[in-house]
Parts: structure tokens; sequence; C-alpha cells
């Protein structure tokens, strides 16, 4: 079966945003803590943390871990039932 | 880049006999609590039984805490991993691999029916021509792995399906992607192209 178009799209995009370099998933789980303080306080994304940005970005599992990873995080020190 | 701190209150608790019990308490209620506001449809025990698996994943990873972050944040990136993984294999149970790999390979529709001018029209069905060509050299395994993940199956699912590890097939589809990349500049397309052609 042919790729739908929307396929195609979110291939040609994968493909746009390839770089030599990238790190893999347990690369992204090692610095993710930290790239997801760095979001939440506002702060820039220094060099080291642009790698995690570009994975998040490229893998559509690890992008819906960080998702569900800000949410927990925004529920761990709420005191009310 | 900060230094990573040599030592953390968390960690020092956690190593500590004596203090170790109320350290894990107190961080299991937190965890229990982050994972309960997202995966309240689990059921009461999901988040519990989460909570205590990671406690215990962390206990074996603390040596590579590095300070970088708070110590409960760095813990709960565990405790996340570890609930969709679970969440995952539920979901995707009755998924097979075997789907992806119809033998038609990731055959693209060159035609393209709506663009704003002529000239991107070409463009894009260049583009896509090239591409398609350019999938033809994947490998099999590149190319059921490519299709699964553009059809939202999660890369570990991939890895559970091909005695493989969710960092192999992460390579296997980066990879593909380069020689796609790779191929399309070679043809004289940029990244900018690829990303205006798609626009």
């Amino acid at each position: 079966m042919p790729l739908s178009k929307q396929q195609v799209s979110s291939l040609v995009q994968l493909v746009a945003s390839t770089t030599p370099d990238e790190i893999d998933c347990d690369g992204c789980l090692d610095h993710v803590a930290e790239f997801a303080e760095t979001l939440l306080a506002g702060l820039p994304i220094e060099s080291a943390m642009v790698a995690v940005q570009n994975h998040l970005q490229n893998c559509h599992c690890c992008q819906m871990e960080f998702e569900t990873f800000l949410k927990a995080l925004s529920g761990m020190d709420e005191t009310s039932e | 880049m900060p230094e990573p701190m040599t030592s953390d209150p968390w960690v020092e608790k956690l190593k500590d006999p004596t203090q170790q019990e109320e350290a894990l308490t107190a961080l299991r209620v937190r965890l229990v609590r982050g994972l309960k506001k997202v995966f309240s449809s689990g059921g009461e025990s999901f988040a519990e039984d989460i909570a205590q698996d990671a406690l215990i994943r962390i206990l074996e990873k603390i040596d590579q805490f590095e300070g970088r972050s708070q110590f409960p944040t760095w813990a709960m990136s565990i405790a996340v991993r570890l609930a969709t993984s679970q969440v995952r294999r539920k979901h995707f149970k009755d998924v097979s691999l075997e789907q992806f790999a119809d033998g038609e390979g990731l055959k693209l529709d060159v035609a393209v029916d709506t663009l704003p001018g002529a000239a991107e029209q070409i463009e894009q069905s260049s583009i896509y021509q090239n591409l398609s060509e350019l999938i033809d050299d994947l490998s099999d395994r590149q190319q059921t792995a490519v299709r699964a993940v553009l059809s939202g199956m999660p890369v570990e699912e991939i890895a559970n399906r091909t005695a493989s590890n969710r960092n192999a097939v992460y390579k296997l589809v980066h990879d593909a992607r380069t020689k796609l990349k790779s191929g399309l500049e070679a043809a004289g397309y940029s990244a900018e192209d690829l990303t205006g052609s798609i626009a």
C-alpha cells in the first residue's frame, strides 16, 4: 500500500531534520530531566541540550514520553487530592 | 552547562541504610502522585506498581545520577519510561510488524494535486520521484521499520518484535534517513527545499 500524503510529508520532514550526530533514545533519557527543567524554567536551550531537542523532534516514541513526563512532573508536587 | 554536583541529599539518604527507608517512602509518594495525574485510567494500583518498580531501577542506576537536574525530576524520568513502556506493550499487543512489510516497501504516490503554483508542484513531484527511487535502495528491514514508524508504531515496539532494542531500531531508521537525505542532497535538494516542499 502506498504511503498516505500525511506519511509522505512526515517522511520528508524526518529526512530534512536528519543530522549525522543524533543521540539515541537512551542518550535522550540521560539528559531529559535536565532538558525538562530548563524548558520549564524558560531558560535558553544550551548547545548540549540541542541534541535532546533534535532527538525529541525525530523520535515520536521519546516525544510522547516527554509530554507524559512533563505532565507527571506537574503532578508530582501537587498536594490536593 | 554547570558542573555536575558531587553529592545530593537524596542520593546520600538513599545510600545510607539508616535513612534509606524514609527516603524511599518520600520518593514513592511523589512518584505515585505524578504518575496518577497522567495514568489515571490505569487503575488505582498502576501508579503504585510502577513507582515500586521504578524505585528498584532508580537504586540500580543511582550512581549514574550526575546532579544536572533535581533528583526527583531524574527519578520521575525513569518512572515515566517504565510506565509508558507498559502502556505501549498493552496498546500494541495485537499489532504485527508483518503488516508494514507488504512487499511494496515505501511506495510513494508521486502525483500531487493541491499546490499553490506550477513551479512548486514540479519541484515537489521531482523531490518525491527522487525519494521514491532512493527508497528502493533501502534494505527491507529499513523499509519495514520506516513504514512502521510513519504508521505511529513506537521504536520500542518495533524492537520488541525484531529481537532488537530501542536504540538499535532508532539507529536503523536514522541510517535510512541519512541515506535518503544524502541522496536528495546529491540530486540538488537541500533540507530547506525539502521543508519547503511540504509547507
